[in-house]
């Protein structure tokens, strides 16, 4: 039942760009204001299918409000969000007619993992991720659980399926916070600093669970500070400060970075 | 004041036994009709009341305001007689009573709501969101558990206290427990012995509420524990084993 759901959404095979790969999500010129103080200024990105993006940078830099402009739990003030080929943002200057996609869709594609995990509290982590697989893709209670079942055991902590939130550590929520976005087989995953919050002796079990992610195939955007681990997966990394994307790069951006802002970065966190 | 002389006659408690346990059934009844009503009207107080709409919302904070300060004396005679004066419509004194709890509660209930709602961390909704959930949903299966849990205790004292409430009730001629006392007091002339059984009846109810609301707080808290938490989980519980055990033997 799920496969089939997989399966009816490919149909956006004609977003092709000019290196012959598919174009998964595309930020254009999107730009965020909290109050008075501009946070996103205009900012760009473009991530293909595979692709394993790294966004690091200073805090207060936009990292996660460009992230979270995503899936739109930051609603871009202008600007264009586009998964799969599909406006989803307010759009560009100019071409206010384009027909905006439902935040509910974009979100079927787009995975998401929080600083903070955000499991829900009063139920268990079987639960956790049964839940949006009842409410999101209308699976019954018993199919819903045997899904959660099989995501928590890929993540190690099918033993744990009947421990609530509180009885588990930092990393094994992490765990199954990625295991509950991934039952609804997302296109692209988003890792809003997941291991930020993590006693460093549990970091390691997250990044493992991340990695094997990443060695899937799965498409990722991840804000992170754990700087080796960005340097071991990131395809496509993108230095950011004061709501600009200052530099990208591609896997010897960290070796051969040319900008003196982002290499002072890098220097002071590696 | 010499009191040599009283003898005190505490065979009357057992005496009118049924009727004293009568009226607090009554007392009972109204209230917790009244608890239900004020529960669901209260809930949709405090989601006016956060609504982004200026005029919803003041609408909802003015009747907080004007309801919560009304003693229930004042508001069941205002409810029973009142209505029969401007409608010439008759409410029974149970309905009096049941209308006056709930205009007042209500009110109470909507910041115990308001207040619980606000406390279920930002990123519990964030989530829902991201997982494609749609508000109603999140609402429902993720916020309302969390807020309800936090309501809990404040809802269970509020309990107490509208029971306490239909005290006020005896001056409509509502049978609860304190008109029966003040009758049985007219024929008997034993104030202390007959209040100190209505004293001693509103304890025993406040004690078996505030124990029935330990344990829903109880089976509410995460992991649930408790009794109740054991029989209602029990069959999830059972599953959960199954969907382990398939793959550990």
């Amino acid at each position: 039942m799920v496969e089939s759901k997989r399966n009816k959404n490919n149909d956006y095979s004609e977003n092709i760009n000019s290196h012959g790969s598919e174009v998964l999500l595309e930020l254009k010129d999107v730009h965020k204001t909290f109050g008075t103080k501009e946070v996103l200024h205009g900012v760009d990105l473009t991530v293909c299918k595979g692709q394993h993006v790294v966004i690091f940078g200073p805090s207060g830099s936009g990292k996660s409000t460009m992230l979270r402009s995503i899936n739109l739990l930051e609603e871009p003030d202008s600007g264009s969000v586009k998964v799969l080929g599909k406006e989803y943002g307010p759009g560009l200057n100019g071409d206010s007619a384009v027909k905006r996609g439902k935040p509910l869709e974009l979100r079927r594609y787009v995975g998401m993992v929080f600083q903070q995990f955000n499991l829900f509290p009063h139920l268990t982590a079987l639960h956790n991720i049964a839940l949006p697989l009842r409410a999101a893709r209308g699976l019954s209670v018993r199919d819903a659980e045997e899904r959660a079942a099989s995501e928590l055991e890929n993540v190690g902590l099918l033993p744990w399926a009947g421990s609530f939130p509180s009885q588990l550590s930092g990393g094994q929520q992490q765990r199954v916070a990625i295991a509950r976005a991934l039952s609804l087989d997302p296109k692209v995953m988003l890792f809003d600093e997941p291991t930020s919050a993590l006693d460093p002796e549990l970091v390691g079990e997250v990044l493992a669970v991340m990695r094997r992610l990443a060695q899937t195939g799965m498409t990722m955007v991840v804000v992170t500070h754990e700087m080796n681990f960005a340097r071991e997966i990131g395809d496509l990394n993108v230095f950011m400060e004061d709501g600009h994307v200052v530099s990208t790069g591609n896997r010897d951006f960290f070796d051969n970075c040319t900008n003196e802002r982002a290499q002072r970065f890098i220097g002071s966190v590696l | 004041m010499n009191t040599a002389g009283v003898s005190f006659q505490w065979g009357l408690i057992w005496d009118n036994r049924g009727i004293l346990l009568k009226g607090l059934g009554t007392a009972i009844i109204v209230s917790f009709t009244a608890l239900i009503l004020s529960l669901i009207l209260g809930l949709a107080l405090a989601l006016a009341r956060m609504s982004s709409r200026r005029m919803v919302s003041m609408l909802a904070s003015s009747y907080v305001n004007v309801f919560r300060g009304i003693p229930a004396l004042v508001s069941v005679i205002w409810v029973y007689f009142g209505w029969s004066l401007l409608f010439g419509y008759n409410f029974t004194v149970f309905e009096a009573g049941v209308i006056a709890l709930t205009l007042l509660y209500s009110a109470f209930f909507c910041e115990i709501y308001r207040a619980a709602l606000v406390a279920v961390h930002k990123g519990q909704r964030e989530a829902g969101l991201a997982l494609g959930m749609t508000r109603l949903r999140i609402f429902l299966s993720v916020v309302m558990p969390q807020a309800t849990k936090i309501a809990i205790p404040n809802i269970g004292s509020m309990y107490i206290g509208m029971i306490k409430d239909t005290s006020t009730f005896a001056v409509v001629g509502l049978v609860e427990v304190v008109r029966v006392t003040q009758n049985l007091n007219s024929v008997n002339f034993q104030p202390f012995v007959l209040y100190t059984a209505a004293a001693a009846l509103y304890v025993i109810v406040a004690f078996i509420i505030d124990f029935i609301f330990r344990a829903i707080e109880k089976n509410l808290s995460s992991p649930p524990s408790g009794a109740l938490a054991n029989i209602l989980t029990k069959k999830q519980s059972e599953r959960i084993a199954v969907l382990i055990g398939k793959t550990y033997k």
